[in-house]
């Protein structure tokens, strides 16, 4: 050793450093909530295997899938659509401004900022089926409920991202204009808006992707759309009619899928870099060198008006496509929303009617319920990672050489996920009867094919140079792997396992709407019976233990970095 | 202090008296500067990095607000404007930024087309959302600065050097009466330097316009102002007619380094 080093004995193991306490502890506790969670729900590997025996003989019984009701089936996916497309659009309106007050560089006073930041992050606190199922006892049955529903518990995410976009916006086109004596609002619509216009469409998109597979499930609680035709038609025991239902929605989840990741990709990925274009096909490169053409044409004749080059062409395309789909939504959707006025007051009656909550009448049931939920929570997200690491793997293309093999595992996983979780959940019910271990069991399925595709993309973006680093010095595939892929990768998967139980805890506290176990079904069975203050009662402490999962996780994740 | 051959107030389009700021942090970025600039002269402003020059041109155009002292431009004390008074300075002053402050996503035209928002009323997204007659001035503009072929091009398209001549054609919209240029030709290349340099100058002698430009090169300086002043952690240290000095005077300013020197003086690397 050198002499800088000074008298201190020479150490041979690395000092312990903070961030390794922190693994430690949070491994700690989640490998000790998931055996509690375990024992107490009284799993065991066998109930597990009869239980997926169980659901194997319902497919069965299901197939071959029964068309004969086509018409309804098909009226009721097109409702689903529609549902999803108004709520994600009067959400995105409803957050453009309060996105533009949320942002640091374009907030009129910080007040405003605070505002909007909490409203923001409030109307995500109780999930979109539970907001639909106390819509659906103001409003009555129909899709309104739901479409209100979707827009309001939207408003968190989208809000959210928008406020983010905007803040990235570079400062410097701001000063500029601003220096020419612009007004504050005229500066932000000509040098901010068109900065952060992209993103925020991009995330219009993703949202409406998300939105559809909620929109696909809030007839379970009568608000409208395919889940009461799947529902209806299981409890009536026409299986090969449910999974008529159900292939409709995978088939509308998975092309909205496809289109939207691929609209986001060509918005968000879009380089005006040479290099990136020479990587594009030959067909976008002729496009690019004719809109130059026409660009530099246009200049020459002194034309006012930007020509129109087939990138403006697409965009204003695009535009009046989606626009003609969001009217056609409006006017097709039978949605009284004139005639539901009188009863908006009844609405905020009952949202007022949640206050004071009531935690004393259902405490007991109460506190199980929420103990069972978090419990289902745990299991499903630990069973559910050890079957998503795997199948990451085999996903990724940058660890696995066979394009088949890692094409293949995409394709099963994007078809896995084209079921939206509480509709596999009434699947698991109708077949193995109430009680938490269906609902666990389907979590568990959603959680592996979910967490598949973010383990994948994190173990895609590691930096190659390591690796070749490792192989350089003769190390084999799998050493290469320990040492270079994954602690490489270790962070960004850490991070997803926590956003993965936050997303099935508040997952967890609705399966019980459908007999899935966990609060949801003390939940419903309060709102029935008009005991709205053991309803806020619920509602707040899931909106409790789903804040404070978003807290440890933020709060983890900056120790991480 | 050093005297000034142009002490007088008439006609003076910047009138700066024992001008300082303050940041919030402590910082003294401008100590007790006063100088006049006459309409129509070409002032260059060097010194070293940190001395002060970006805060004063800010002051100028009402980014920052002095902390003592008082700044008119064109005849209004900006350090006290506000609201539709700052606005209506800023409309007759152009600023041309280092960075160039383009909004990439627009095309050239709505670039210019935005040195004119501080005149119509209302937001504007899109070339089509300006009048005929602004377009029409718009483009030429851009053929002033020699870049009309680009006009209906993404300004993300544009090499550094087109890009800051479109921001100029963005300052020319306005008619300012002032220029004010913060370090236009820092980032770039030496023939885009002399060519936005040779631009900035024929544009303030053909239609006889104050500009105030900060340079860092300064043998560039010397051969193109009409004037030099030099600012040393924040107070002035130089203030000359630009033909009545040298290279190695000018040089001075970058050496010598009083007692309030900024404490992380960057090492000198000679332009
Ligand atoms: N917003 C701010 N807050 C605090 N201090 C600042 C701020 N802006 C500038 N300063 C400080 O004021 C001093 C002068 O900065 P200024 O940017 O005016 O220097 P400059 O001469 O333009 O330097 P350069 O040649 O690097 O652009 C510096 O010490 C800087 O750190
Ligand atoms: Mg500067």
């Amino acid at each position: 050793m050198t002499a800088i080093v000074g008298g201190a004995p020479a150490r041979i193991a690395p000092p312990v450093q903070g961030r390794q306490v922190v693994l430690t502890v949070i491994a700690t506790a989640f490998l000790g909530g998931f055996a509690w969670s375990w024992l107490s729900l009284d799993m065991s590997l066998l109930s597990f295997f009869s239980g997926l025996g169980d659901v194997r003989s319902l497919v069965g019984r299901m197939l071959p899938p029964d068309f004969s009701d086509w018409r309804n089936v098909l009226s009721a996916t097109l409702e689903t659509l529609w549902m999803a497309l108004i709520g994600t659009f009067v959400s995105a309106v409803v957050c453009v401004p309060l996105a533009f007050g949320a942002a640091r560089n374009t907030t009129p006073h910080p007040a405003v900022r605070l505002v909007c930041r909490g409203f923001i992050s409030l109307t995500r606190a109780v999930p979109e089926i539970i907001l639909a199922a106390l819509f659906v006892f103001v409003l009555s049955i129909g899709p309104l409920p739901g479409v209100l529903a979707i827009a309001i518990h939207s408003i968190g995410m989208i809000g959210k991202l928008f406020a983010d976009a905007i803040e990235q916006a570079q400062p410097t086109p701001k000063e500029a204009v601003l220096s020419v004596g612009a007004r504050r609002f005229q500066t932000t619509i000509s040098s901010i808006l068109p900065q952060a216009l992209p993103s925020m469409i991009a995330t219009a998109m993703y949202r409406l992707e998300i939105n559809i597979r909620a929109s696909s499930v809030l007839g379970l609680v009568g608000a409208g759309g395919i889940g009461f035709v799947i529902q209806g038609a299981l409890r009536s025991l026409d299986y090969q009619a449910a999974l008529a239902a159900v292939s409709m929605v995978f088939v509308l989840v998975t092309m909205i899928e496809l289109l939207s990741s691929r609209v986001r990709q060509s918005l968000l990925g879009e380089n005006t870099n040479i290099l990136a274009v020479r990587r594009e096909s030959a067909w976008s490169r002729r496009m690019v060198m004719r809109d130059a053409a026409l660009n530099r044409g246009a200049a020459e004749e002194k034309r006012l008006s930007p020509p129109w080059t087939s990138e403006r062409l697409l965009r204003s395309g695009s535009a009046v496509i989606a626009a003609i789909f969001i009217v056609v939504a409006f006017i097709l959707v039978d949605m009284p929303l004139l005639g539901a006025l009188p009863k908006y007051p009844d609405l905020v009656r009952v949202l007022g009617d949640l206050f004071p909550p009531d935690f004393s009448t259902a405490r007991d049931e109460l506190i199980k319920g929420m103990r069972e939920s978090v419990q289902i929570a745990f299991v499903a997200t630990g069973l559910g990672l050890f079957v998503a690491f795997p199948l990451a793997v085999l996903a990724s293309r940058n660890i696995v050489v066979r394009r088949a093999v890692v094409l293949g595992t995409r394709i099963v996983l994007l078809l896995l996920r084209g079921i939206p979780e509480l509709i596999v959940a009434v699947i698991f019910v109708s077949a193995m009867g109430l009680g938490p271990v269906p609902g666990t069991l389907a979590l568990t399925i959603v959680t592996a094919t979910f967490a598949a595709k973010l383990f994948a993309d994190a173990l895609e973006e590691v930096d190659p140079s390591p690796r070749e680093a490792l192989i350089a010095v003769g190390a084999s595939r799998k050493q290469e792997f320990v040492s270079a892929v994954l602690p490489q990768a270790l962070p960004a998967i850490l991070g997803q396992v926590l956003y993965v139980l936050d997303v099935n805890l508040r997952s967890s506290t609705v399966l019980g709407i459908v007999g899935g176990g966990g609060i949801g079904f003390l939940l419903l069975g309060s709102m029935r019976v008009l005991e709205y203050e053991t309803t806020g009662a619920i509602v707040i402490s899931i909106f409790v233990i789903v804040y404070a999962i978003e807290l440890v996780g933020s709060l983890v994740r900056r120790l991480l970095r | 202090m050093t005297s000034s051959p142009w002490g007088s107030d008439s006609g003076a389009a910047v009138s700066v008296a024992s001008l300082s700021k303050r940041f919030p942090n402590g910082t003294l970025a401008l100590d007790d500067v006063s100088f006049d600039v006459p309409e129509g002269q070409v002032l260059a402003l060097i010194g070293l990095s940190g001395s002060g020059k970006s805060t004063l041109l800010r002051i100028l155009n009402g980014l920052h607000r002095p902390t003592g002292g008082t700044a008119r431009v064109l005849g209004v004390e900006v350090g006290g404007a506000r609201g539709a008074q700052l606005r209506d300075v800023r409309r007759h002053v152009g600023f041309v930024f280092q960075q160039f402050g383009l909004v990439g996503r627009a095309t050239c035209m709505e670039n210019v087309l935005m040195g004119t928002l501080g005149r119509v009323r209302g937001p504007r997204l899109g070339v089509r959302t300006y009048p005929v007659a602004l377009r029409r001035e718009a483009l030429d503009q851009l053929e002033r600065v020699g870049l009309a072929s680009a006009a209906f091009q993404r300004a993300d398209t544009l090499s550094g050097g087109q890009m800051q001549r479109v921001a100029i054609a963005r300052s020319l919209m306005q008619h300012p009466a002032l220029l004010l240029a913060d370090e236009p030709v820092a980032s770039l290349d030496p023939e885009s330097s002399a060519q936005v340099l040779e631009l900035i100058g024929r544009i303030a002698r053909e239609d006889s316009r104050t500009v105030i430009c900060t340079l860092h090169q300064v043998e560039l300086a010397l051969g193109w102002s009409d004037r030099i002043v030099g600012l040393q952690a924040g107070r002035l240290v130089l203030d000359r007619p630009a033909t009545e000095l040298s290279l190695d005077s000018v040089m001075e300013v970058y050496r010598r380094t009083g007692g309030e020197a900024p404490v992380e003086t960057p090492q000198l690397q000679t332009a």
